[in-house]
């Protein structure tokens, strides 16, 4: 699989303090990474420098671009961690929101062709009924899934999510993480995303970056089941307890050996 | 009733203040929008050193301001980027800068007189017909700029770091609304005065996002508030001979009003 983020050695330090230190990895096109870690572990800082919304030290490579020369901002979605919406309010309905996410070019005007896209992203999250709504006036839930229409309207070959479940309801969260993984598994879609709901998401994730000031770990799930510098961290209780929330069907790889495995499965029954 | 239209001096004023009210209305949207509406008051601030600069030198105090106020802007925004603070505060040291420089400079140019009172409280009514087509082109350089950059603007305004990711250039976008919109405030000085210019930029505005449902209503809107302004104020000020300045910020008030009360209404 070819490499589509590619980091390396990349420093960032906010007020002389280090958020992040020589932090290096290789994304590869169709990974779903989800990157966990603790709070003020730099998680957040590390997507804004992949973005080029923060400028630290070090290289960044996007589909074998440096970032500094990347042009092709329509191949990539990013869903932030935080609404835009203020308290005032800013008159835009969800259907011109969406229409944001296309690539805008001096002054363009909106063809037909722009709203066939954003209806069809609007769709798949299922807004669609409240296009013309003003974005303002929608809840939280519903503004986050107009946000990810516009994360997807470009039809994006990476997705960069940042705690994105956050304001959903159950039944939104599950709409939600299986739409990511449909665009994963069928449509080969690479996505990162920072979440602490290690349970729900895991179901799809294939691979786990722990991100602690640096890359702590990064690997497929049943490695990060075992990586000494995890357990170092987490403990391997909580390790195991991560792994298994993943693999609620699956096998751990070490068997009827795995005492953690048996601790683990002891606790949830 | 209208017979104040038939005075040159008159039509001159109410041209060039209907334009750079239309052009500060527009302007002001995205000021408001992006949280930078005291950018104006800074701005305002900073013409005093320019308008003091001019009359030490004996040149054009429009002239001499719209360089001065174009770095002051620029400024602000690198103050807010490079130190990572809030618009407000850098607009506040930017414009204490711009007042303490002006009130110096104006001190060594032997204190107030009658024209630099002129420029604190405007006066829309000793507009030049060159003055009055300088407004001309600035709206103008506004329509053309918003017709280009709508989306960029729009973008910007609502998601800053979102539109970075689609390849907005962000900071020119922000660096040439700030710009225009010095420019807008060094013309404005003459109609309403130094101390009144953000209002201009904010108010109709304001009034125009209480009423409207799409952003395209609010630059209609906040244009046209903009210009009935300018027309009630001269129409008072006429009338009642009162300070014009004072005046069409009054009657900008009074639509904020308006627009304050019909909003309550039309939401219950």
């Amino acid at each position: 699989m070819p490499s589509v983020i590619k980091a390396e050695k990349l420093r960032f330090a906010y007020r002389r303090v280090p958020v992040l230190e020589n932090v290096s990895f290789d994304v590869q096109s169709g990974d779903y990474v989800g990157i966990i870690g603790p709070n003020g572990g730099g998680k957040t800082t590390l997507l804004k420098l992949l973005l080029g919304l923060e400028q630290g030290a070090g290289n960044i490579f996007l589909f074998g671009t440096p970032l500094a020369q990347f042009k092709a901002w329509n191949k990539i979605g990013y869903l932030a961690q935080k609404s835009p919406v203020s308290q005032s309010r800013f008159p835009i309905s969800a259907e011109e929101v969406v229409l944001m996410g296309l690539p805008q070019r001096l002054g363009s005007a909106v063809s037909r062709a722009d709203l066939k896209q954003v209806h069809t992203a609007m769709q798949k999250t299922h807004t669609r009924d409240y296009a013309g709504t003003i974005f303002h006036d929608l809840s939280i839930g519903q503004q986050q899934r107009v946000l990810l229409a516009r994360a997807l309207v470009s039809n994006p070959e990476i997705l960069i999510l940042d705690e994105p479940s956050t304001a959903l309801d159950a039944q939104s969260r599950e709409m939600f993480f299986n739409l990511l993984g449909e665009l994963n598994q069928q449509h080969g879609v690479t996505i990162l995303l920072i979440t602490h709901d290690t349970g729900e998401v895991g179901k799809h994730i294939s691979k786990f970056m722990y991100v602690d000031k640096t890359v702590v770990f990064f690997g497929t799930k049943s490695e990060f089941c075992h990586s000494a510098a995890v357990a170092k961290q987490l403990g391997p209780f909580a390790q195991h307890t991560i792994d298994h929330l993943h693999n609620h069907h699956g096998h751990c790889p070490l068997g009827e050996d795995c005492t953690e495995c048996a601790h683990a499965e002891g606790k949830h029954a | 009733m209208l017979e104040f239209l038939s005075y040159g001096f008159v039509q001159r004023g109410l041209v060039a203040g209907t334009l750079v009210a239309v052009a500060c209305a527009l302007l002001g949207v995205f000021l408001v929008l992006k949280r930078l509406s005291l950018m104006g008051d800074g701005m305002s601030h900073v013409c005093l050193t320019g308008v003091a600069v001019a009359l030490l030198t004996s040149t054009s105090p429009v002239y001499m301001s719209v360089p001065i106020v174009m770095a002051a802007s620029a400024g602000i925004l690198k103050i807010t980027e490079k130190f990572k603070i809030y618009g407000d505060a850098a607009i506040g040291i930017v414009s204490a800068a711009g007042l303490s420089v002006g009130l110096l400079l104006t001190a060594l140019a032997g204190g107030f007189n009658t024209d630099l009172l002129g420029y604190l409280f405007g006066s829309i009514l000793t507009v030049s017909a060159s003055e009055a087509a300088l407004c001309g082109v600035l709206l103008c350089v506004v329509l053309v700029g918003l017709k280009l950059f709508y989306r960029y603007l729009v973008s910007a305004c609502f998601d800053e770091p979102f539109a970075h990711t689609r390849g907005v250039p962000v900071q020119t976008v922000n660096l040439i609304l700030v710009m225009i919109t010095s420019v807008a405030v060094v013309l404005a000085f003459k109609v309403v005065g130094i101390f009144l210019i953000s209002a201009m930029l904010i108010i109709p505005p304001v009034a125009a996002l209480l009423l409207s449902r799409t952003f395209k209503q609010v630059l209609w809107l906040a244009a046209c508030f903009g210009a009935v302004s300018v027309w009630g104020g001269i129409w008072f000020s006429f009338m009642f001979n009162i300070p014009s300045g004072a005046t069409i910020i009054l009657v900008d008030l009074l639509i904020l009003l308006g627009a304050f009360v019909w909003s309550k209404v039309y939401a219950h």
